[in-house]
Parts: structure tokens; C-alpha cells; sequence
């Protein structure tokens, strides 16, 4: 039912007009995002935490000067502002490569089925740690590319602007990146989970083509 | 068997990024291009795994965020 949901830019609107609710919908709607982005980057989580406030108070005075520019999207806005503090704060070696995950709250807290019992949600949470940490082993413009792609909302073609790269490029480096994290969590089997594997078929496949 | 298709294509699609017009032709193909269908499941399967990654802030610091719109909206 996404169609009954204000847009990014109705709620901007609002926002701009008085209504503190509707950032409050805003945040809830891209904070997700712009947090795995940073994360993923700085690898810290408290070093994150600040740098997402950091980024929504740097959008907070950009919207509330009037310099917010309407003709962009908001989603990829957000997402570039995090990026590019979280990879300052990297760049200025503001982290410890640590990411805790044994903090029971936040373990559920990074789930999205709650009926699964301890042992899957155990079992589920190694594989998308493992998977974070692979993640990391990317090289840069391949990393680069998935996080502004997956988790920043942007279109192949303004990561391309950002990047100062062609289309085919952004699209070639998110193709091996993908390429790069099968082939890795391949050889890591030891933390391979047959029911969360990266790229099993056949029900996904019926699901999206029937769309 | 050679794809119909090249990957970059088939990138942009499981990331709606193709006109609804190139969407379908996108769709038309699958369905006859059981190779070309999953490399698509693939990607959908990846898109999937990548999703569960995501994590959320603590609640405080949305709180904190949220507290400091309200006090600007003060200053300004």
C-alpha cells in the first residue's frame, strides 16, 4: 500500500511548513539506510551512531535554510550526505574495526522474521555478520557502488554522476562485487547456512516474474 | 547458451530501473530464458541476503535527532 504514503517530498513540504511529525516519518523511513551505509564503512557502531545524527542534523539545517534543493530525490540525498561522512570519519582513521555481535537487543533488532526460533535467529544473524564482514573485504569502488546502490537508494546513473564514472562502469562494478561476494561466501562454508544461502533459485524466481 | 540479455540489464531491472515498457520486454524474455531467469533469481536472492545486513540505529538517536529538529525549529 505505498501508493496512501506521503511522498519523501510531501513530507519535506510539511516539514518545512511546521509539521516536526513528518521529519519524524522521514527519519523513521531512510535512518535504516543511511545507518547500514555508514556502518558498513566505519564498523563501529558507536562511530555510526554519531555520524547518523551527524548526517540528519546536516540535513536538518540544509532543508531549514532553504537549500534544499526539490529537484533532487530525497533518499539519495541522505545517503550521499552519510557516505561521505562516513567515509571522511574512516579516511581520518575515527574507528576500531570492530562490530559488535553479541548485544542481544540490537541482534534483534537487525532481524526482520521474529518468529523463528533462538537457534535460527543465531544461525541467521552469523550468516549476515559473516556476510557483513565480507562486505568489507570488497575492494573500494565495488563496495562503493553496493552500498549507494543497495542501501543509499541511488540509480546506477547517479552513482555514476557521484563516482565521476560512466553508467556501464557502476553497473560492471556492481556486477563483480556481487560476483566477488558469492564467490566469497563460497569458499568461508564453515559460515554457509543452507537455508539463508546467497543465491539459491527457484521461489524468488516465480515470485518476481509473476509481478 | 548465450543470455538474451546482458547482466547489466538485468541489474537495472531487480532494481526498477527500467521504463515499465522495457520492464515487460525484460519479463517477456524471462520467461522464455530459463538461464537468463536464474542469473535474475540470483540477483533477487542476493538483493534479499543484502537486505537482512541492514541494520537498525538505537532508539535514542533517532530520539536525539528528532529533539534537535524541534530546538532548531526554536533558534531559527
Amino acid at each position: 500500500m505505498d501508493h496512501l504514503q506521503p511522498s519523501d517530498s510531501a513530507l519535506i513540504s510539511l516539514y518545512l511548513a511546521g509539521q516536526e511529525s513528518a521529519f519524524a516519518i522521514l527519519l523513521e523511513r531512510h535512518r535504516s539506510r543511511a545507518y547500514t551505509t555508514i556502518l558498513l564503512i566505519v564498523r563501529d557502531e558507536d562511530v555510526a551512531e554519531d555520524l547518523l545524527q551527524d548526517t540528519f542534523i546536516k540535513a536538518i539545517h540544509t532543508l531549514k535554510s532553504g537549500r534544499y534543493n526539490e529537484e533532487g530525490k530525497f533518499a539519495p540525498w541522505i545517503c550521499r550526505i552519510a557516505h561521505n561522512l562516513a567515509i571522511d570519519s574512516f579516511r581520518r582513521g575515527k574507528r576500531v574495526p570492530h562490530v559488535s555481535l553479541t548485544d542481544n537487543d540490537r541482534l534483534a533488532n537487525t532481524l526482520t522474521i521474529a518468529d523463528d526460533g533462538p537457534d535460527d535467529i543465531l544461525a541467521r544473524e552469523e550468516t549476515h555478520a559473516r556476510l557483513r564482514a565480507l562486505i568489507q573485504e570488497l575492494p573500494a569502488a565495488q563496495k562503493e557502488v553496493l552500498l549507494m546502490r543497495h542501501y543509499g537508494d541511488m540509480s546506477f546513473q547517479e552513482i555514476a554522476d557521484a563516482t565521476g564514472v560512466s553508467i556501464n562502469t557502476a553497473l560492471g562494478r556492481m556486477r563483480y562485487a556481487l560476483i566477488n561476494l558469492r564467490k566469497k561466501m563460497t569458499t568461508n562454508s564453515v559460515y554457509y547456512d543452507s537455508n539463508l544461502t546467497l543465491f539459491d533459485t527457484a521461489p524468488v524466481r516465480v515470485q518476481r516474474i509473476a509481478s | 547458451m548465450i543470455q538474451t540479455l546482458p547482466y547489466s540489464t538485468l541489474l537495472q531491472y531487480v532494481y526498477n530501473e527500467l521504463p515499465l515498457e522495457r520492464q515487460r520486454e525484460v519479463e517477456e524474455v524471462l520467461q522464455h530464458d530459463p538461464e537468463l531467469a536464474s542469473t535474475c533469481a540470483d540477483l533477487l536472492l542476493a538483493q534479499r541476503a543484502l537486505d537482512g545486513v541492514r541494520c537498525e540505529p538505537r532508539t535514542q538517536t533517532s530520539e536525539v535527532i528528532l529533539r534537535y529538529s524541534r530546538t532548531f525549529l526554536v533558534n531559527y
